[in-house]
This record gives structure tokens, sequence and C-alpha cells, in this order.
């Protein structure tokens, strides 16, 4: 079999040090970010995204005397944010992850332990009638601790720390906004998601542009 | 230390680009053929011959799955090519710190 002679520079005789170590730097921090299932400018979006939505709630609640919930308009923002969420977060993981298997791909049984983790809580306020609108904060706070915690068990046992730390502070995210109550919970929750999330952000902007 | 200390396999630029790509996979991790040739931009006979040499050395693995229609072909680099890339690193910055 005939071989093609390597390319540019020969065998790397002629291969100036300066430009291996500008290629490798290079060819490194762009395999990094292409690869990465997590992408900075996203999770920033994600960030401003949570604040704005739920911030809009928390508008129309904040002088309800007594509380009796956001209005359907409101819930219809947030519910477009977590569809416009969920759904730009799996086309950029998608795109990440293509080609690439092993070990870094979630089990089908992380799957559906991360789904439960959302779908259970709602279960159980359901049958616990839990479902008025002046207890809607619930319906939001419960999921994010059940969620966040789950999340963080399940990266802990990848040792994956930083997305341990992301879990723990969705779940303290959601107790927070227990503990305020109505109608600050939609204020809280907002701001500790899209602290989170912007914190993501400059994490993992930090991991892909290391040398 | 001279150039001629710096890993031959690795110290050419298609080869270089191959091993510093894989080498953003986490441990455990493989790559599709496809997907690499992608990434690196070389036609799939170059990437063929390069990723031969390199598997040759053992710094990289290639493996084959069917899924009774096709053969995805994947790759990953090894323990042996992660340490030999380290090295290759290494002795790239005390080159240039000594230049």
């Amino acid at each position: 079999m005939n071989v093609t002679p390597d390319t540019t520079a020969g065998n790397g005789g002629t291969f100036d040090p300066r430009e291996a170590a500008a290629l490798l730097d290079q060819t490194s921090r762009k395999a990094r970010r292409q690869l990465s299932p997590a992408q900075p400018w996203l999770l920033s979006i994600r960030g401003v995204l949570v604040l704005a939505a739920l911030g809009a709630v928390w508008f129309t609640v904040r002088d309800q005397h007594p509380y009796q919930g956001p209005h359907g308009s409101a819930l219809l923002i947030v519910a477009a944010f977590v569809i416009l969420n969920f759904t730009a977060t799996m086309a950029v993981r998608a795109r990440a992850v293509a080609g690439v298997s092993g070990r870094s791909r979630y089990t089908p049984v992380e799957i559906a332990v991360l789904a439960g983790a959302w779908v259970v809580p709602y279960v159980v306020m359901v049958a616990l009638g839990v479902t008025g609108d002046n207890q809607s904060g619930y319906l939001l706070t419960v999921p994010l601790i059940s969620v966040g915690l789950t999340y963080a068990a399940v990266m802990a046992v990848r040792s994956a720390w930083r997305s341990v730390g992301t879990g723990i502070a969705v779940a303290v995210t959601g107790a927070a906004g227990v503990i305020a109550g109505q109608p600050a919970v939609w204020a809280v929750v907002g701001v500790g998601l899209s602290i989170t999330l912007l914190g993501s952000a400059a994490a993992v902007a930090w991991q892909l542009h290391r040398s | 230390m001279t150039t001629a200390e710096l890993d031959p396999l690795i110290h050419v630029p298609t080869r270089l680009k191959i091993v510093a790509t894989l080498a953003a996979l986490p441990d455990g991790d493989t790559l599709s053929f496809t997907r690499l040739q992608d990434m690196i931009g070389l036609t799939p006979g170059n990437l063929i011959i390069h990723l031969r040499k390199l598997e040759e050395a053992d710094y990289i693995t290639s493996s084959k799955t069917s899924n009774g229609t096709a053969t995805i072909t994947t790759v990953a680099l090894t323990g042996h090519g992660r340490k030999a890339l380290e090295t290759y690193t290494q002795a790239l910055r005390d080159l240039l710190g000594g230049l």
C-alpha cells in the first residue's frame, strides 16, 4: 500500500516547535469546545431567561393579599421557558456528543432516575392535593430539590464534582424558595437558578479556555 | 533539548491534531471515525493512514461495531497515548523555554 506523506511539514523534521505548541493549544481548545455538552453561551442565556421568566411571575403576584397565585399568562411564560430551555439544551448536547460513546453518555438507568426525580414529586403532590393556585410555589420548589439532589448523587457516582455542585445549588435554591414562602418564592428561585446557571457558565468557560 | 527529542510520531501536524482531539475526550469515551474526520478536516484515506501509525505504536485503539446495516468505527486514545502526549507537551515546553 502506498503511504501518503505527512502533510505540511514532512515527517516533523521541519515542524517548528513554536508552530507545534500553537497547533496543540488551538486544537485542544477547539476539541474541548466542540465536545462539551454544556456551552457557556447557552448557560448564560438560560441564566438570564430564567430570571426574566420567574421575575415576570413575581411581578404579577408580589402585591397579592391574600396570595392567590400567578395569572395564567404568567405561567404560560414559565412553561414556554421550560420548553425552550429543554429543547435548546437537548439540541446542543446532541450536537456535542454526536459520535461520542462511552462513559460520559448517560446510561438508561441514569436517565430513568433523573426523569423519575422530576415526575415523582408531581405525582405525590397531585395525590396529596397540592395543586391549587396558592400552592403553585411548591410545584416549582419541590421538584427542584428532588432533581437537584438526584442529579448531585448521579454526578457524585461519576466523580463529576462541578456537576455535583450544580445539583446541590439547584436543591438549595428549591429549599430557599420553600423557606421564603409565597410570593417571594418566585423571585428567590429565579435569582438562585440564575446564579447557578451563570456560575456554571463561568466554570465551563474557564475549563474550555485553560491551556 | 533539541527538536529531535520530540516524539516523532506525534510531532507531525496531522497526528498532533488527532492526538490532541482524542485527548479532549474524557477517559473511557470513544469517538466515531466520521466525527473525528469532521473535526480534523481530513480525507478518510489520509486519516486512516495516520490512525494506523498511531495504532501500531499503541497510542490509540480502534474498534468496529455493526448494527446490521452499517459498520461504525470508533477510536480512542490509550493510556500509553495520553502519557505520550503529556511527555510531548512537557518536552515542547522545555524546548520553548530554552529557546
